[in-house]
Order: structure tokens, then sequence, then C-alpha cells
């Protein structure tokens, strides 16, 4: 052992106290009561701190003590219905179904022609245009209140460059523009962090999508050559939408989920 | 020289012990309340305080941590190349590494939502953020918690590592396992490495410390070698080539010549012979141990070859380093067990080392500026007679005596040893008995006997020497009293007066004994001063004059002397009356005149305002100032001080008071939830 083990050299030589096994136990059996009276006792942010770990030590060992009920118990086992086998009293119902496939589409042709699609947040909050805008007062005496500054983030392509200050009427500040998404893939359960390419689709109304604001529910156009997609023809996929799911100024960050 | 001490590293908190906290100390110590309707710059600022704080002390506490562990190409390369073998350098380098990342990582973070916050314009925005900023920077620490734990056994265990000063005076023992070298660094110093008959006992380097000359000398015990080639060697092989190649120290290699070791002394020799380059410029000493077991004389010729070799090969090393070989300092045998030739190997070991050490300083550049200063004087011979020291006959003839003696003697030491130890042995302290008969040595002496002490009877002639001393005693209490009657009964009786002085006398002088019994008593805590500076002015002249009246004697001269000399005449021109008498001129006249007026109007005012207290500014030395000045300013501010609270009739110093109402240490510890039930 290592010259500078002093507690293991003494423990070797000298074995261990006379009662070192009964204190040691007995401490570890007062050490129960001892986290429940700090449980009742402690207050503030602490005490919540302390409270969340110790529910969830009690949840987890709750699923352990019942895992190790469940091997002891006997259940009845289900007989498995095979998928496409009708049970006797639906046997005559094949019309129904086919009359719903063919509702289905139906609706799915009236859904393009409206332009609704089938999206993960279908609907969203409706952003008021005071929220969306901050009045910048301008001109010798302030009195002039023609421009706005956007107040939510916003995005704007490489190429682009802004108008000239006595007329730009929308102030898009640079601190508010980003322009990498984080997006999710729903079936891989995975996020990549990948370059947003535009905006397609603003919710709450054609000029934001011109302006390039980016809001909860906006779709975006992101670049996924990093994932690798090739469609069935061969060709490599490398732009596909995304829809934003929270409030990016209130995160700093986009986090989209790929519409599949 | 640095020596390495790795216990200083501070402790590398675990991941999520590390994100706890630093969030409860942002929580702690910055401000926690905010209202949404503050102005909106004061929300920002409180949220952007609040990122900031955070940073910094993740920045702070990662820097502490990449600071401390040491860089292994910055350090010594033994500690280096030790390091290395014991964790992996890669993984320390990656883990320290991945440290600094996430240090750059967290800064950015912070720097890119204060910017955000700027454009903050509620609170609940600007506390989204903030939050959006603490949960980003507490997931990078918890990405990087293995890495912390890692680093955090590494420093536990290099806090263990024994401290090797690389560059000190330094034997390094080693050779094959169990062959003796823990034993033998056991004998020489206080190192308590353990010893076991199974091999690889040692696991790793062991320090001991020994002195030579005065000086102090690093023994480093090294684990087992056992020949193999270099890639297959373990990490506790590779501590042993570490601590070989890079400390420049004395080897002694260790031959078992008994094969108890379990390796016959070919093995041993192969070893020998593969790890011979890392000896090169090292004073190298063959030890052959356990020749209480098998002597050397008594192995086989091939052994007695290879042993040769051996030692043929550490002759070499002498002579490379210019030395002429001798024997003795290159080849040594021992036994651990039985105590034979430790100390010569160790002395040997030393006196090696110590000479190259020598050799090398004196060759190197630095002892120039040391040369410079050294000079012995050796006295130009004038003539060329010889002059020896001289030494009397009479003490040569001692000295030769005593030498004689000592090699005569034996000593009660060697008999302990001979008969078993100390353990054993207990000398016979009755053996120096003088008695009339020496068969008496052996008795057993009886302390009571027919109802008496023996002691008491021990002398023969015991009652008559009590009887004679106390004759004696008797006669000396009798001349006391004739000398005292004797002084009384000389001449003639005294007179009335004459008693009545020598009462007067004994009282004065008992009075003075008791003065200068209170006087010493209390001499700790009172100032010793001289009679001359003297605040009770006890001391005046009229007292002596007083006194000396008293005693019958006329003090008018004494007393007119001593105002002549008195303090408060000093500086003072002698006075003129005498030398107006003299013949010099009118001028002189008026101007002894006015000298004299002008003293008597000095004197007298000075009388009249006089009290006898004592003038304001003048300083005794055992006060503690400097100069009068000092005395009056401090005098002043003491009054200044207390004038106010004069006027106003306050608490004063003489008046009761508690200074503090609520000391601390009695109104604090105890908890309003009643955590702690004492104060």
């Amino acid at each position: 052992m290592p010259q500078g083990d002093y507690i293991e050299l003494h423990r070797k030589r000298h074995g261990y106290r006379l009662d070192h096994f009964e204190r040691k136990r007995k401490k570890e059996a007062r050490e129960v009561h001892k986290r429940s009276a700090y449980a009742q006792k402690a207050l503030g942010i602490k005490g919540k701190m302390f409270a969340k770990k110790r529910y969830a030590e009690k949840a987890l060992m709750k699923k352990t003590l019942a895992m190790h009920d469940e091997s002891s118990t006997r259940r009845k086992v289900d007989d498995k219905v095979h998928d496409g086998a009708l049970p006797a009293y639906l046997l005559d119902r094949d019309t129904t179904t086919r009359a719903k496939v063919l509702s289905n589409t139906i609706k799915q042709k009236r859904k393009e022609k409206a332009g609704k699609w089938d999206v993960p947040l279908p609907k969203v909050r409706p952003v008021a245009e005071d929220e969306m805008f901050k009045v910048i007062r301008s001109g010798k005496r302030k009195t002039k209140q023609w421009k706005r500054m956007v107040t939510k983030v916003t995005f704007v392509g490489p190429g682009f460059t802004r108008k000239p200050p006595k007329y730009e009427r929308f102030i898009r500040p640079t601190g508010l523009r980003f322009t990498k998404a984080h997006v999710t893939h729903p079936e891989l359960k995975c996020t990549f962090n990948l370059d947003i390419i535009g905006i397609k689709k603003n919710p709450n109304g054609p000029m934001y999508t011109s302006l390039g604001v980016v809001t909860k529910g906006t779709i975006i156009e992101v670049n996924v050559s990093e994932l690798g997609l090739v469609t069935p023809a061969g060709k490599v996929v490398w732009g596909k939408y995304a829809q934003v799911t929270n409030n990016p100024e209130n995160d700093g960050c986009i986090n989209a989920v790929l519409l599949v | 020289m640095v020596q390495y001490n790795f216990k200083k590293i501070t402790v590398v908190p675990s991941g999520k012990d590390f994100i706890d906290i630093i969030l409860s100390r942002t929580q702690r110590q910055t401000p926690t309340v905010v209202h949404k309707g503050y102005a909106i710059s004061r929300l920002r600022k409180f949220y952007m305080r609040k990122v900031k704080f955070t940073q910094q002390n993740f920045h702070e506490k990662l820097t502490a941590i990449i600071d401390e562990f040491p860089r292994l190409d910055d350090i010594h390369p033994f500690y280096g190349d030790l390091l290395h073998v014991l964790y992996n350098k890669d993984h320390y380098k990656l883990a320290l590494g991945q440290i600094n990342t996430a240090r750059n990582i967290i800064g950015k973070i912070a720097k890119d939502y204060v910017k955000l916050l700027k454009y903050g314009d509620s609170l609940y925005r600007c506390k989204c953020l903030k939050v959006a900023a603490l949960g980003r920077m507490c997931t990078v620490i918890k990405r990087i918690g293995p890495s912390l734990a890692y680093l955090e056994q590494i420093r536990q265990h290099m806090a263990r590592l024994p401290s090797i000063d690389p560059n000190t005076r330094t034997i390094l023992i080693c050779g094959y396992p169990n062959v003796g070298k823990s034993s033998f660094i056991n004998k020489i110093t206080r190192a308590d490495v353990d010893v076991q008959p199974y091999a690889f006992t040692t696991k790793s380097l062991f320090v001991g410390h020994t002195d030579y000359k005065y000086l102090r000398y690093q023994v480093i015990d090294t684990p087992g070698i056992l020949d193999r080639p270099f890639e297959d060697r373990n990490i506790i092989e590779m501590c042993s080539i570490t601590a070989l190649a890079h400390i420049r120290a004395a080897v002694l290699f260790f031959l078992d010549i008994s094969g108890s070791c379990g390796y016959s002394i070919a093995q041993q020799a192969a070893l020998f012979h593969s790890i011979k380059a890392l000896f090169m410029n090292k004073p190298l000493i063959i030890v052959c141990n356990k020749i209480d077991l098998q002597p050397l004389e008594g192995l086989s010729d091939d052994d007695i070859k290879l042993v040769m070799e051996m030692k043929a090969e550490a002759s070499q090393t002498v002579i490379a380093q210019g030395d002429e070989p001798n024997d003795e300092s290159v080849f040594l045998t021992m036994s651990a067990l039985t105590d034979d030739g430790v100390i010569a190997v160790k002395n040997a070991a030393c006196e090696r080392l110590l000479n190259q050490r020598v050799e090398m300083k004196m060759k190197s550049k630095k002892i120039n500026d040391c040369l410079n200063r050294f000079h012995v004087a050796i006295p130009k011979p004038r003539d060329t007679r010889e002059r020896p020291p001289c030494i009397p006959q009479a003490v040569l003839e001692a000295r030769a005596k005593a030498n004689v003696e000592k090699e005569k003697r034996k000593l009660e030491k060697d008999l302990e040893n001979e008969n078993g130890g100390a353990g054993v042995y207990s000398a016979n302290l009755r053996k120096h008995y003088i008695l009339a008969n020496d068969e008496w040595k052996e008795d057993i002496m009886p302390e009571i006997l027919d109802g008496h002490n023996v002691y008491d009877f021990v002398d023969p002639d015991i009652l008559q020497r009590l009887e004679e001393l106390e004759g004696e005693e008797e006669g000396f209490q009798l001349e006391a009293e004739a000398e005292e009657k004797y002084f009384e009964i000389d001449g003639k009786e005294l007179t009335p007066e004459e008693l009545e002085a020598l009462a007067e006398i004994r009282k004065k002088k008992s009075l003075l004994i008791q003065e200068h019994r209170m006087k010493k008593s209390t001499a700790e805590s009172r100032p010793v001063l001289p009679r001359k500076f003297d605040k009770d002015r006890k001391f005046t002249s009229e007292r002596m004059g007083r006194q000396l009246s008293a005693l019958g004697l006329d003090p008018t001269a004494a007393t007119n002397r001593a105002r002549c000399r008195s303090v408060s005449r000093r500086g003072q021109k002698r006075e003129r009356s005498l030398a107006r008498e003299g013949e010099d001129g009118d001028a002189m006249d008026i101007d002894g005149e006015q000298s004299s007026k002008k003293l008597r109007t000095r004197s007298r005012s000075r009388s009249k305002s006089r009290s006898k207290s004592q003038p304001p500014g003048e300083v005794t030395p055992g006060e503690g100032f400097r100069n009068s000045s000092q005395k009056l300013k401090a005098l002043k501010i003491a009054k200044k001080s207390v004038k106010i609270r004069n006027k106003t009739a306050r608490r004063g110093e003489a008046d009761r008071v508690i200074p503090n109402l609520k000391p601390k240490h009695l109104f604090s510890g105890k908890r309003s939830i009643g955590k702690t039930s004492r104060r």
C-alpha cells in the first residue's frame, strides 16, 4: 500500500477499534432520523430542492418495489387480437370503413386547397401589433412616430442590406437576429443545430412573413444536409420545413420541430 | 529547490455539487427582490447582474481548477513521467482541456444573453432570458461531470504521493522483488515499509531520510523489477523505471545470493544487464544481501562469475567518473536480518554520491561565484624550521593509556549483545558492590529485623555518632550564646542614652527593612526610577537637612551645596555677586546687577506661581513620552475629550457602564426555527 495511506496502514497493523462496527451500524441507523429532521426543518429554496430530491427517491423506490412484487404475482394472459381480424359483430361493416377512407382523402384535398397543413402546432396565440413593434420617435422634435422597431426575433438572409436609415420604417436590431435553429427530428428524437434558409410562413400575417419575424408557430426552412436524407429518386435533400415551438425572444434560441 | 507538494490543490466538486454551489451563491449574493413596476432599465440591470455574476463564479472556479493542477510539461520530468505512468497523460490533458472549453463556452453564453437582455421589455421576458442563460451554463457543467469526477480522483491520489525532491541527494534502491530492499530501507531510515514474504509487497515508491556527515539523504525504495521487455512492463514496474531514469541518484542494485527470493542469480544478472543503460552517470554499488543464509564464498563458480561481471560493470562507472576503482565502494555484502554490513553499505553509497555531487559542482559555472569567497590562509613560512603542534608528554601518555584501556575494557553493551540483546539480558548491577566478603554480593538484604529497621543500624557506630553530633550541636549553641553575651558584657555597660540610641537604631533598621520588603513585593508593578527622577518629591533638601539635624550634625553647608547644584538652577549662569568685586569696569557692574536682579525676580515669580504640584509639561522617564511637547499635546487631547461630557454632566469614566448591550457571542447561533438549542 502506498506510503501515504496512513489510515489503511494503521488498520492493517492494529485492526479496527473494538467498537468500530457497532458505532458504524448505529450511525447509519441514525442517518434516517437525521434526514427526516432536516427535511422537516429546512425552509426556503433549500427545503424545496431537498423535497424534490426526496420525492424522486421515493418514486424510484416505489417503482423498484412494484417491480419486485410483479414477479411474485401471476397474471392472466390476454388473447392477442391479430390486425385485420374483426370481431363477429363487425363482420359486415366493410362499407363504413371504405367510406371513412374516402372521406379522409376528400378532407385532405380540401385542406390542400385551403392551404392548411398538418403541423405540430396548428393554433398559436395571436401576437398583437403593439406587442410586436415598438414605436420609435424620430424627427427634430421627436414628434414623428412612423418608425417601428421589431421586438421579436427576426431572420434576415445572408445578402441582406438595410434601407438607408432615414427611410427604413421597420428596424430589425442586430442583437435579435438569429441564423441557426435547434431542430428536433420527431421520430429520431434527436436535436440538431441547423442553419435557417428562410421564413416560409408566419401565422400572424403576411407582413410578418415578409419582415422575417420568427414567433411561435412560424414555419421556417432549414438546411438539413447534415442529416443526409435522400429522396427515393436518389437526390439529396438539403432543405426541409420545420415549425418553431418556443418563444425565441424569451429563450434566446429558436427551437423547432422538423416537418417530415 | 521546490518540493513538489500536490496537497495544495483545492477539492474538485462533482458536477451536481458544482452547480448547486454556484447557483446558491448567486441566489445569496445578488439582490433578490424585483417588481414588475420598476423602470425597465432597473429590471434589465437586475437580471443582467445575475447572469454576469454566475458566469464570473463559474469562471473563477474553473480557472482555479485549471491552474492548480500541474502541467505535466512544466514540472520536473520525473514527476511528469510518474504522473504519466499513474494516470494516463492523454486522459489527464483531455480532462483539463474539457474544463477549459467549458469555461469558454460559459463565457460566450453569458455574453450572448446579456446582449439579448438589453432588448428585454418586460419583467417576464427578462426573467425567462435569465433562466435560459443559467440553465445553459449548468448544462455545460453537467456535461463535463465525468471529467470533474476523474480529476477529483486524480487529485486525491496525487495528494498521497510521497514527497520526493528530485534534485537533492538521493539513494535509489532497485533489484528483483523480494531481495530485501524494503528491509534495508527500514534499517537505515524511519520509513516503515511493509516487508512480507510474497513478491511485489512494495507497490509504489517509498521515501525515507537518513543522515551522513551532517547532510540529509533521501532514500527511495522502488518496487521490484522483473526482467521483461520494456513494453510489457506494468504500472508498478514503470514507477521504478521512471525513478531510475530521471533522478540523479546513487543506485544500489540488490542481489539476493541465497536465492530465497525465488529467482536465481542468473536471472538477476540478466536484469542487471538489461537495465544497465539506466545506470549511466550514476554511482552504482552492487550489494549482495542475505549473506546470513548463503555466504559469498559458498557460491558456485558460475554464480561467482556472473557476480564478478556485474562488479566489473560497476567499476567501469567509477573509472568513468575519474576516481580510482576501490573494491569496497563498488561491491559490498550485507545482511539486513543480522544488521551485518548495513551501515557500511549506506556509508559507501553516501560517500560516493557526495563525491560525485561535489565534483559536478566544482565543474559547473556556479561554483566560480562561491570559490572567490573561499580563501584558506596559510601563513608564509619565514624560515625552514618545522613547527609541529606541541603536546605535553603527560597528555600523550594518558592518551595512549586510555586507548589501551578502552580496547581492553569490555563494555556492558557488548555483554548485553552477547547474551541475547536488549530485551533478554538484564545487567547485574550488584557485581560492582564493595563488601567485606565478596560472597555477600548476591545476598538478599532484609529490610525489617526483630521489629527494627535495618537501615537504622547499617552503620555499627551509628549510636555513638549520633551522640557526638548532638554534643557538637549543643556546643555550637553555647558558643553562640556566649558570643552574644560576650558582645554585651565586654567593656562597660551601656549608658541609658546609649541604650536609647541603640533602641532607636534598631527600630530604624527594622523600619527600613520593612519598607524594603514592601518595595520588593510591589517591585513588579512599579517602575524603578533612580532617585533624581523623583515624582513624589520625597528627596528634598529640607528632608536631608532634617535628617542630618536629627543625627546631630549641622545641615546648612550640605543644603547650600545641594541647592547650588539643583536641577532648577541648571543652565543659569553663576551669580555675579562674586565677579562684581573684581576689577572689571562699570559696564560689567550693570550687567552683573541686572543679571542678579533678573535671577531674583525670576526665582521669586517662579516661586509664587509654582505650587507644590509638578509643572505641566515636565516629563518623567517612566511615563512614555518622548518630550514635553508630546506630553502637553496628549494632555490637551485628554482634556478635550472629556470637556463635553463634563459640561453636559453625562455618564463619566467612574460611572458603571455596560459597553455592549448585545454582545455577539450571546445572541448569535440561535436559529428561529429551533435548529440550535443553545446560544
